[in-house]
C-alpha cells in the first residue's frame, strides 16, 4: 500500500510539471529540452529556504515557483527578443538545463556541490500532491481559456499572422515560458521534499526528455492529455524495469517521428471530455445536434473544393 | 502635415541583387479604395510586407496617420489601425472560424495574468461579450453558420472571407487586401465586390486592394497604381490606367495572366 502511495505521489509531481510544459510546447509550439533546469532551481530554492532560513514548507513551494519564473524571465526575454527559431530555442534551453546543473554541481557553499543537500524532513505527502495537481489543473484550464492562452495558440498556429493581427509575440512567448517554469519549479520543490535529499545527479538531463515525452504523448493542444501521460510515464518505469532502461531510446525515436510526421503529438489536439459520451447517448436516441450537421455539411464542401 | 492616411516616399527594397521595389511614392487618402496592380513579381505583396512591418525597407519612408512607421514592430503597427489579409492564406488553421476571430479580438487581454488564472467574473463577462462580437464579424462576411468549422477545412473562398473578417476584427482604419478574389469564379467575385463595398461604406474603412481580376479592381477603385518590375508604371483613375499604353504593353508582355 505504501509502495502504491509513493508511486502515485511521484506520478502527481510529474503531472504538475508536464502540464506546465504543455503550455510552452503544446500551446505555444516551442520545444524545450532543458526544463530539468527549472526543476533543479525549484528543488534547491525550496530546500535552501527551508533548511537554512526556516521558511515554512508551503511558502518554500511558492518561492520555488517564483524563483523559476525569475530565472525564466532572465533567459527568456533575450532569447525571445532575438527571435530564435524553434530548433534554436530548443537547443538554447538544453544549454540552459546543462548550465544550471553545472553551476549547482560546482558550487560548494550552500549547494554542497555534487554531494547535494540532505537533512530535511519528508513533507511532500500524497495529499499535498493531489491537492496541488487539482489546483494546478484548474488554474491551467483557466489560463488556456483566457486571452493569454489564446495568444499562445495564435503564435503556435501562425506566428506571422498573429503578429500582424496585433499579438505581442515576444510577450506571449515569455509568458508561456514563465508559466511552464513556475509549474516545473513547484514540481522540483515537491520532488526534493519527497526524496528528503537532493543532488544534481537526481535531476539528470534526461529528466527534460521525460517531461517533454509527457507533452508529446499526451497531445500538443491539450492539458488533460499531458496530465494523464505525465502520470502514466512516471508510473511505467516503476512497473516495467525494462521501460526504465529503454525509455530514452523510445523517446528519442518518438520525438523525431512526431516532429516529422505528426506535429500535433500522438493524441492530437484533444481535451478529455464527456462530449463523445453525450453524443453517443444522443445518437442512441436518434438525435443529431444542429452544430453537428453544419460540421458534416461543410466538411463535404471542403473536400469538393480541394 | 500631409493629408494622406498612408504615404510612402521613395520606398525601396533590395533582396541581394534583386530590387523588388524601387523608389515608390504611394499615397492613399482617407476614405478611398485604391487598387494596386501589376504583373506577377511586380512587387505588390512586398509593398504590403513593408507597410505592415514584416520586411524592413532598404530605403525610403512610410507614414501612417502622419507618423513614420519604418522600424515599428508589426504588432504595434497593427494596433495603430492597420490590418491586412494574405495572398497565401494565413489563418489559424487548426481551430474554429469563431476562435480565429476571438483570438484577434483578444490580442490585448483586458485583464491581468492573475485574473486570467483565477478566471474572475470580469474575465467571464469579457469572454461572453467577445463571443458575441466574434459572431457579428462572421455574420458580416456571411460565415456565421461556419462558426464551429475548423478554419483550415473551409473551402478557399470562405477562408479568404474569414481572413477579411479577422482583419476587420482588429478594427482597422486602413485595410490591405492581397488578392482577395484569387481562385474565385465570376459569381463569387461579384459577391466579394459587394462585401468589400459594404465594408468600405458601412465601416468607413479605407482600402488598398491588390487584385489580378480586372473587374474587381476597376469596379471598386477610386484610383489605381500600376507596378511593373518594382517601379511605378502608371497611376490614375481606372479609366486612364486601363487605356494607358505602357500598362497594356506590360500586361501583354506577361501574356495577361489571370491567376
Ligand atoms: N523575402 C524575400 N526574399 C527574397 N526575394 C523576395 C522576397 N519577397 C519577395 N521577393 C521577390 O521580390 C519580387 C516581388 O515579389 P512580390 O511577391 O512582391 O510580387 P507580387 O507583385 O506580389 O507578385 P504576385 O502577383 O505573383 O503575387 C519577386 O521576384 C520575389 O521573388
Ligand atoms: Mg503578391
Amino acid at each position: 500500500m505504501q509502495y502504491f502511495g509513493s508511486v502515485l505521489t511521484l506520478a502527481g509531481i510529474n503531472m504538475i510539471m508536464v502540464i506546465g510544459l504543455a503550455v510552452l510546447v503544446g500551446y505555444t509550439g516551442l520545444f524545450s529540452m532543458g526544463h530539468a533546469g527549472f526543476m533543479m532551481i525549484g528543488a534547491y530554492t525550496a530546500v535552501i529556504f527551508y533548511k537554512y532560513l526556516g521558511v515554512p514548507f508551503a511558502v518554500c513551494i511558492l518561492l520555488s515557483g517564483v524563483f523559476s519564473v525569475i530565472i525564466g524571465l532572465v533567459i527568456g526575454y533575450p532569447t525571445m527578443r532575438s527571435r530564435l527559431t524553434g530548433d534554436q530555442f530548443a537547443i538554447a534551453m538544453m544549454g540552459f538545463g546543462e548550465a544550471i546543473r553545472m553551476i549547482v554541481s560546482n558550487t560548494e557553499p550552500v549547494f554542497n556541490g555534487a554531494l547535494g543537500i540532505s537533512g530535511f524532513p519528508k513533507l511532500t505527502s500524497l495529499w499535498v500532491v493531489t491537492l496541488l495537481v487539482a489546483l494546478g489543473l484548474i488554474l491551467m484550464f483557466n489560463f488556456i481559456k483566457s486571452a493569454y492562452g489564446k495568444n499562445c495558440i495564435a503564435v503556435r498556429e501562425q506566428e506571422i499572422a498573429a503578429e500582424i493581427m496585433g499579438v505581442d509575440i515576444v510577450k506571449t512567448k515569455v509568458i508561456a515560458l514563465a508559466v511552464s517554469a513556475f509549474y516545473v519549479g513547484v514540481g522540483g520543490a515537491l520532488f526534493a521534499f519527497y526524496m528528503t535529499f537532493i543532488s544534481p545527479a537526481m535531476i539528470a538531463a534526461s529528466k527534460s526528455s521525460d517531461l517533454l515525452a509527457g507533452v508529446v504523448f499526451g497531445g500538443m493542444g491539450s492539458i488533460s492529455g499531458p496530465a494523464i501521460a505525465g502520470g502514466a510515464l512516471a508510473i511505467l518505469p516503476e512497473i516495467l524495469r525494462a521501460f526504465s532502461t529503454w525509455r530514452l531510446v523510445i523517446y528519442g525515436v518518438l520525438f523525431v517521428v512526431v516532429m516529422l510526421f505528426k506535429p500535433e503529438g500522438l493524441l492530437g489536439y484533444r481535451e478529455i471530455s464527456f462530449k463523445p459520451v453525450i453524443r453517443f447517448f444522443g445518437r442512441l436516441f436518434g438525435k443529431k445536434t444542429a452544430a453537428e450537421s453544419v460540421k458534416t455539411d461543410n466538411r463535404n464542401g471542403g473536400d469538393a473544393d480541394e | 502635415m500631409s493629408d494622406f492616411l498612408l504615404e510612402t516616399k521613395n520606398l525601396t527594397v533590395r533582396f541581394g541583387g534583386l530590387t523588388a521595389v524601387e523608389g515608390l511614392d504611394f499615397q492613399v487618402k482617407k476614405g478611398q479604395i485604391v487598387g494596386l496592380i501589376g504583373p506577377n513579381g511586380a512587387g505588390k505583396t512586398t509593398v504590403f510586407n513593408m507597410i505592415t512591418g514584416v520586411i524592413p525597407p532598404t530605403e525610403g519612408e512610410i507614414f501612417f496617420k502622419g507618423s513614420g512607421i519604418v522600424g515599428v514592430r508589426p504588432d504595434r503597427i497593427a494596433r495603430r489601425g492597420l490590418s491586412r489579409t494574405f495572398q497565401n492564406i494565413r489563418l489559424f488553421e487548426k481551430i474554429s472560424a469563431l476562435e480565429n476571430i476571438v483570438i484577434t479580438l483578444q490580442r490585448e487581454p483586458g485583464y491581468s495574468l492573475v485574473e486570467a488564472f483565477l478566471r474572475t467574473k470580469k474575465v467571464r463577462e469579457i469572454d461572453t461579450e467577445i463571443q458575441k462580437r466574434a459572431y457579428d464579424y462572421l455574420e458580416l462576411v456571411g460565415l456565421r453558420e461556419y462558426a464551429d468549422s475548423v478554419a483550415g477545412s473551409l473551402p478557399y473562398g470562405l477562408q479568404r472571407r474569414l481572413e477579411i473578417a479577422r482583419a476587420l476584427a482588429t478594427e482597422p482604419e486602413l485595410l490591405l487586401l492581397d488578392e482577395p478574389a484569387a481562385g474565385m469564379n465570376n459569381e463569387e467575385c461579384d459577391s466579394l465586390i459587394d462585401l468589400i463595398r459594404n465594408i468600405h461604406e458601412k465601416k468607413g474603412i479605407t482600402i488598398v486592394l491588390i487584385e489580378h481580376h480586372t473587374d474587381v479592381v476597376v469596379n471598386l477603385s477610386d484610383e489605381i497604381y500600376v507596378l511593373n518590375l518594382g517601379k511605378l508604371l502608371a497611376h490614375g483613375d481606372p479609366h486612364a490606367v486601363q487605356t494607358n499604353e505602357d500598362v497594356i504593353r506590360a500586361y501583354l508582355g506577361q501574356g495577361r495572366k489571370n491567376k
